[in-house]
């Protein structure tokens, strides 16, 4: 017999209860979307992370004191011994696979204009942070070698700071104090807006030996530095190890996170996550599953007359078989295609609203929720199909 | 077509089995069926004239015994098999007339032919010969639950015509009419074996016995009586 005769068979059935096609429906309509629509966040997720982590340099290094067992995110501040800058002299002199060295010291101070105050994260550094860390001074300039010998009271300050402190006016050449300690406005950072979580337009910039003298520090809190290119990373690091290891007597305490390692540690992170959300959404679809066998088995003992007469009349156990198969499989399956249209514009819903999550539904979400329903109905058809099938036809004419 | 007889019993004997009890409901039946015969299965409940005649449709299968359809042992025919000859070589008309409420009454005649492979077009087509042929042109598009019962029955004997059966098996056919539209049955059943349809036809109807050629009487699962009809053969 034509499988085309058998799909029509199940539409006609289908049809014939439209309601209650539909409710079973729904069980796999909100199985499927919710996988699409989790996946799609999931995803979204994971897009946004790395690509904050492309934004914060490529090939990035960050060597801070501390030795910790992690090689991602996240340090143990023991303070075995200080980062120096001699540390950065001794790399920048010696190690040949580095592209430029910044160093970096943070701490928390007041910033003052007229009578207008911010409390913001004071970053002392030098001329290399800008090539290191990918940010531009968009206004002005940023720090030069020149300040940081010097030990020049400057400032370059951030979007936020500026519009905070100076509304309208022109922040450059004006006076701010950090702390008690004067510093001429040179420079504004281009806007970055939230990345990872810090914001970097609500920092400013200052001469690193100006930082430590006026937060009285004299380590620093890490050197930034990037490997000539992405295959020399991991020797880069070895040859930053040696080096700091000779300077630090033998002890390696301290840790080189590169942004590679934290990229591939976030990434394993939002990966785990999003099957975590899609194994969730898929136990909607099972359930959405378990609610066609219910109804294919109601069906069956509905239509027993009809299966003995079929019988009959010429219908094969296969034919039998067939027909209720089909008849789920196309539940199932209608009800896959409606799930991912629905999820899939919710999905897009969503980021027409949330334009900073950067949701996009997959194709491989669409072509798993696909089969999933597919093999769904198909599973849980089975047995109702092959209870049909079986039917003695004698005794199913008689059933009343 | 061979010499064999269309359908040949022989010895054949049906038990049925719940729990530990076992029925013999069939006792060693032979008989032959011949093209072209009008035949009754007349007997008291439970002499196993319809347990007969679901062995002699196909339906069931005899516990011992042969049978053979134009001179081919079927015995050991597989399920899809069985689904085939019902399918090619037998039309069954129900005591309740069995139409699916779901499709019109052209679709409901049209069924045999979905199994048999027909394209919808031809098998619509056909479907309104055969209700033409039954007095029915003019109902094709009606869903059955808008016919009355003795259309129905006609329906479903159309039905039962669809793939130009060998055999017509109908099970008790007037057991839901009344005594007039029974008799409309009975004069389609006599008019098909003019035409020449096989018939076999299990009843308690005397009427129905009457017009049959061929009366065979069952009792407790045995062949009381093999008998030619006179009135039938006047009928004629």
């Amino acid at each position: 017999m034509n499988p085309f005769e058998h799909l029509r068979i199940a539409f006609d059935a289908l049809l014939a209860n439209k309601i209650r096609a539909f409710l079973t429906m729904l069980g796999v309509i909100i199985g499927v979307a919710s996988v699409i629509m989790l996946v799609a966040i999931g995803e979204g997720a994971q897009t946004y992370i790395r690509k904050e982590l492309m934004g914060i340099g490529t090939n990035l290094l960050i060597i801070v004191p501390g030795k910790t067992e992690t090689s991602g995110m996240g340090r143990m501040p023991s303070g075995i011994q200080k980062i120096t800058l001699a540390d950065l002299r001794a790399l920048e002199k010696r190690a040949t696979l580095l592209n430029g060295l910044s160093a970096v010291v943070v701490s928390n101070a007041p910033v003052k204009y007229q009578n207008r105050m911010r409390n913001v994260e004071v970053i002392g550094t030098d001329q290399n942070f800008e090539q290191v860390r990918n940010l531009r001074a968009e206004i002005g300039s940023f720090i030069s070698k020149a300040d940081v010998d010097a030990q020049r009271r400057v400032v370059v300050i951030g979007r936020t700071v500026r519009k905070e402190l100076f509304g309208e006016a022109n922040p450059l050449g004006r006076t701010v104090k950090i702390g008690e300690t004067k510093f001429r406005v040179i420079g504004i950072m281009e806007s970055k807006g939230v990345t990872l979580g810090m914001d970097i337009d609500d920092h400013v910039f200052i001469p690193v030996e100006t930082a430590q003298e006026i937060f009285d520090q004299d380590g620093l809190t890490n050197i930034l530095t990037q490997a000539i290119n992405e295959n020399a990373i991991e020797r880069a690091k070895e040859q930053i190890k040696t080096i700091m290891i000779a300077r630090h007597a033998g002890e390696e305490d301290f840790t080189i996170i590169s942004q590679q390692a934290m990229l591939s540690t976030m990434q394993t992170i939002l990966t785990t996550f999003t099957y975590v959300l899609a194994g969730i959404a898929s136990i909607s679809l099972l359930v959405g599953g378990i609610g066609i066998m219910n109804i294919m088995l109601v069906s069956v003992r509905e239509r027993t007359r009809e299966i003995g007469l079929r019988k009959a009349i010429g219908a094969s156990q296969r034919d039998i078989l067939l027909q209720f198969v089909i008849e789920s499989v196309t539940l199932s399956v209608i009800g896959g295609i409606i799930g991912i249209l629905f999820g899939a514009g919710v999905a897009y819903g969503a980021r027409a609203a949330f334009p900073a999550l950067p949701v996009d539904v997959s194709a491989w979400s669409v072509v798993l929720a696909f089969t999933f329903a597919f093999f769904v109905g198909a599973f849980f058809g089975i047995y109702p199909a092959m209870k049909a099938a079986r039917l003695n036809p004698i005794e199913a004419l008689r059933y009343e | 077509m061979s010499d064999a007889p269309l359908i040949r019993l022989d010895d054949v004997t049906k038990v049925f089995v719940t729990g530990a009890i076992h029925y013999e409901v069939l006792k060693g039946i032979s008989i032959e069926v011949g093209r072209g015969e009008y035949i009754a299965l007349v007997g008291a409940s439970g002499s196993g004239k319809s347990t007969l005649l679901n062995i002699l449709g196909c339906l069931d299968v005899p516990t011992s015994g042969h049978y053979r359809l134009e001179g081919e042992e079927i015995s050991a025919k597989s399920d899809t098999e069985m689904a085939h000859i019902r399918n090619r070589f037998f039309g069954f008309v129900f005591q309740s007339f069995n139409l699916l409420g779901r499709y019109t009454v052209a679709e409901n005649v049209a069924l045999p032919m979905v199994y048999h492979g027909l394209g919808r077009r031809e098998r619509l087509d056909k479907a309104k010969a055969l209700l033409a042929r039954v007095g029915l042109g003019d109902f094709t598009s009606h869903y059955p639950s808008e016919l009355s019962g003795g259309m129905q029955q006609r329906v479903a004997i159309a039905r039962a015509l669809a793939n130009n059966p060998a055999v017509l098996f109908a099970d008790e056919p007037t057991g839901n009419l009344d005594s007039k539209t029974g008799m409309e049955i009975i004069s389609l059943f006599e008019q098909l074996n003019a035409e020449g349809t096989t018939l076999v036809v299990v009843t308690h109807d005397a009427r129905v016995a009457q017009h049959a050629r061929r009366v065979l009487t069952l009792a407790d699962g045995h062949m009381l009586t093999d008998q030619k009809n006179s009135a039938g053969a006047e009928a004629l």
